[in-house]
Parts: C-alpha cells; sequence; structure tokens
C-alpha cells in the first residue's frame, strides 16, 4: 500500500503547482492587460488564496497513514512416498520440514515441504 | 496606474519574503519532514511495543507488570568493549553477547515461562526487533528536539538526508517482527534451509550453542552439515561448531563451505546467487573469527556461495525466490563439492542464518 501513498503524494504536488502557476498567471495577467485594472483587488486576493491552497495542499499530502500490506504466505505440503503436493495458506505452528502425518492419497509420511511469500501483483 | 503600483508592492513584499524568511522557510520545511517521520516512528514504535505485549501475554505467569517489565527491557543496552587496546577484544565482545543473550533467554523464561522452546526463542527475537525500533525512534526524536532547541538548519538538513533510509531500516525491523511473531521462515533462514534440504532424514548430533550437525555422503565425500537448530528463532554459534569440528578431526578437512544471505545492491535481483571466497557470515565478529583462524591454522580453503536479498526481504518471510534459490545453491554445493575434492575428503558445509521457521 504504499504505493498508493506515493502515488497520492505525488498527486498533491501537482495539485499543488498547478495552483501556484493559476495564481502566477492572474498576477501577471493584471499588469498585463489594462482591463483588468479595475479587478486588481479581487484578483490579488483570489492569486493569494490560490497560493495559499496551494501550500495547504503542499504540506497536507502524505499525511495519510499508510495501510498494512497483507502478505500472501503459502505452505507446500508434499508426501515422500507419491509425490502428491498441496499447498494451502500459512497457519501458525508451521515450519519447514515439519512431519504432517499422513498423505490423504497414500497414506505414507507427508512433511512441509516449503514455505514462501508470493509478493502481490504489481502493475 | 494602480496595476503598476500593486505590481511594484507585490515585488517588494516578494523579496522582502525571500531575503528576510528564507531561512526560517526552509528550516520549517526540514522540520515538518522530520516532524512528519518522528509521528510515524513513534506509531511503529508504539504499535511494536504493543505486538510484542500482545504475542507474550498468553505465556505469561499471573500478577506480572507484563507492560513495565517489557518497556523495561526494550532500553536494554550493551556496551561495546574499547579497541583503543585491541589484544583480545574479539574474545571480550563474544564475551559480552554471550551475557546479552543469557540476560535475554533469562527475562524471556522470566515473562513467558507456560512457551515452548521454539516459542522462547521466537519471542526473544520479537523483543529484539521491537529494541531496534524502539532505538531507532528515540534517536531521530532525539535529533528533532534538539534541532528545535538550538533552531539549527545544519541538524534538520542531515537529518531530512538520511530519513529515507532510517525510516526503510525502521519499517523493515517492524514489518519483521510481524513477521517473527507468527514464526514463518525469513530471507536470513536461506543458509539453514539449504543445510536442511542437504540433511533431510540424517540422524544429527548437537554440537556448539544451538548448532546441529549431520554427516551425509555426497558423491563418496563426507560431507559435514551444520545449521541452527530449527524451528525457533535461533542463529547458535556456527564458528564455534566449525572450529570444534575441525580441531576434532585434526584438521582433516579439505574444504569449508559457507552459505548465507548477502545484501543486495540496488538493481540487483533478490534470489541471484554468487559464488565467493571467505567466511560468509554476518555475525558482530566472533564466529567469523573463529572459522577464519581454525582454517588458517589448518590452511583449509572457504568456498563462498551467497543469496542476494534486501534488508527487508531478509527480516521478513521467505520470498519465493530465494526458496527456488536455496534449490540452486544445493545443487551447486554438489557440483563444487564434486569438482574440487577427492573421494574420501571430508567437507564441511554450514549454513548460516537464522532458522526460524525451518526445521531439519
Ligand atoms: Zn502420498
Amino acid at each position: 500500500m504504499k504505493v498508493v501513498m506515493v502515488q497520492k503524494s505525488q498527486r498533491n504536488t501537482i495539485v499543488s503547482i498547478i495552483l501556484t502557476l493559476i495564481a502566477f498567471v492572474l498576477f501577471i495577467s493584471v499588469s498585463l492587460f489594462e482591463e483588468l485594472a479595475d479587478l486588481s483587488m479581487v484578483i490579488m486576493i483570489v492569486g493569494l488564496v490560490l497560493l495559499a491552497a496551494s501550500w495547504g495542499v503542499y504540506f497536507l499530502s502524505g499525511k495519510s497513514a499508510p495501510k498494512e500490506e497483507v502478505e500472501n504466505v503459502i505452505t507446500v505440503i508434499a508426501c515422500r512416498n507419491c509425490g502428491q503436493v498441496e499447498e494451502r495458506s500459512f497457519a501458525p505452528g508451521d515450519y519447514i520440514f515439519k512431519d504432517m502425518g499422513q498423505c490423504k492419497k497414500c497414506s505414507g509420511p507427508s512433511f512441509i515441504k516449503s514455505i514462501y511469500s508470493v509478493s502481490p501483483k504489481k502493475e | 496606474m494602480t496595476s503598476v503600483l500593486l505590481n511594484i508592492v507585490w515585488m517588494v513584499l516578494f523579496f522582502a519574503v525571500i531575503i528576510t524568511f528564507n531561512q526560517r522557510l526552509q528550516l520549517y520545511s526540514y522540520q515538518r519532514n522530520v516532524e512528519k517521520a518522528v509521528v510515524r516512528l513513534e506509531e511503529l514504535a508504539t504499535k511494536s511495543k504493543e505486538d510484542a505485549i500482545n504475542s507474550i501475554k498468553s505465556f505469561a505467569p499471573e500478577g506480572i507488570d507484563l507492560r513495565g517489565d517489557i518497556s523495561g527491557f526494550l532500553e536494554f543496552f550493551t556496551i561495546e568493549p574499547v579497541s583503543l587496546d585491541p589484544f583480545g577484544v574479539l574474545k571480550r565482545l563474544e564475551h559480552l553477547l554471550d551475557i546479552r543473550r543469557s540476560r535475554s533467554v533469562e527475562f524471556v523464561s522470566r515473562i513467558a515461562p507456560k512457551a515452548t522452546k521454539t516459542e522462547k526463542e521466537n519471542i526473544e527475537v520479537i523483543l529484539e526487533a521491537a529494541t531496534a525500533v524502539n532505538y531507532i525512534y528515540k534517536v531521530v526524536r532525539h535529533f528533532l528536539l534538539l534541532g528545535k532547541k538550538t533552531k539549527s538548519l545544519m541538524i534538520f538538513v542531515q537529518l531530512d538526508m538520511q530519513l529515507p533510509m532510517i525510516m526503510k531500516q525502521a519499517e523493515a525491523y517492524y514489518a519483521a517482527q510481524t513477521t517473527f511473531t507468527a514464526g514463518k521462515p525469513i530471507g536470513d533462514g536461506l543458509g539453514p534451509l539449504v543445510a536442511s534440504k542437504l540433511i533431510f532424514g540424517s540422524p544429527q548430533k548437537r554440537i556448539a550453542e544451538d548448532i546441529i550437525y549431520s554427516e551425509v555422503d555426497i558423491e563418496k565425500r563426507k560431507v559435514i552439515v551444520l545449521k541452527a537448530e530449527g524451528p525457533g528463532g535461533v542463529v547458535g554459534k556456527p564458528g564455534e561448531a566449525v572450529k570444534e569440528l575441525v580441531e576434532g578431526l585434526e584438521g582433516k578437512v579439505s574444504r569449508i563451505i559457507m552459505i548465507d544471505a548477502a545484501s543486495k545492491l540496488e538493481g540487483e535481483n533478490t534470489g541471484e546467487v554468487v559464488e565467493g571466497v571467505g567466511a560468509a557470515i554476518g555475525d558482530p565478529g566472533p564466529e567469523k573469527y573463529k572459522i577464519e583462524e581454525v582454517a588458517v591454522k589448518y590452511k583449509i580453503p572457504i568456498d563462498a556461495i551467497v543469496c542476494k536479498m534486501g534488508l527487508e526481504e531478509a527480516l521478513t518471510t521467505i520470498k519465493k525466490e530465494v526458496v527456488e534459490a536455496s534449490d540452486v545453491i544445493v545443487e551447486r554445493v554438489k557440483k563444487m563439492i564434486s569438482e574440487r575434492t577427492k573421494e574420501g575428503d571430508i567437507v564441511i558445509v554450514a549454513g548460516i542464518g537464522n532458522t526460524m521457521g525451518v526445521g531439519q
């Protein structure tokens, strides 16, 4: 879920930059276009508000708490006799080379052959 | 007219702000980053303490101040031996590490008498991880408060630059603690896993602290494979074990092969298997020294096979890539033995690492 947090803070940064740019365009247009002179006070206030908003967005970004990742751990149970292999998710108490009693297929001795985590798929 | 005036006012304001408050603004922005990090670290430290308490609660005896005891233990420290006079520094270090270990064993026996041997060993590593998280939090908080007190930009800049690395470490230790609580095998368990695969099913003997070994026949060579005794979270004293074995055989060992997890560089792939020479063991020193010493004494070549992984990968549940690498290493070891030794030779294979979740 860390990825999500990074994306969110990146998006916030972009929003913040865009707000700043709009504010600057407003400030510059006041001095460039005579027609806007009457509105200069309003535009300046709007610009300042935009700047403040931009700062706010920038500083608030990334404040969301990252969620814990749920990892996918698989236990592989194998039979020493017939080669029957079974996969299930990890249960507390499992460890590699633990005796797992009788095999379901041939009732030979089975054991935990492997335990590993599979990383969640990334796009 | 107004617009021009306004423009000038704006420019003056702008420069005034930049010139007067430049450093203040910088300071503030660095400070904010550090504060954010400290908030997260505090959260991690609190959570890791709570998790530790929760995982020990069910083994604790009645009427014990578990919270107080654990809070106290998280502050436990070890003073490094003086190295100004280097004579015997490793012996002294080993002595201190032994005492630390026995203190931690004692503590766990006291707070969790109902736990089994494996559970007790796992509680030990849980507490170790929680101590690490707690320590990182306290150090970073110390520098934040120091920076605030002295208003020093220098402190904040230095801290801010190191934060990504520090946070990565703290998150890794916290994630590790969660894995330890479940007793899952970890990436660092690669060495013991390879050793277990080599000796699976053959009788085992105990040697040195928490180490077991087994003799197997590979291509008509007598191969002595050793690892920490699983499935509890221990590393044992593999150096001591190798030394005892070699001394017991009066040095008639033709090769020592060591298998361990190694930290990867950014850009390298997890699960990459690499060969080299030298004692592949990441202990604070004493165990490595023993192996090197005995190898030099009897002129035994040491081969190293390592599997690359990141810090977090080494401390959390073993990745599929690493498990696959263990099969590759088993084959490499066999190949190495048949290529570099003669029939009838004695070879020692040491699987180094924490054997949590790996039996034998
Ligand atoms: Zn079967």
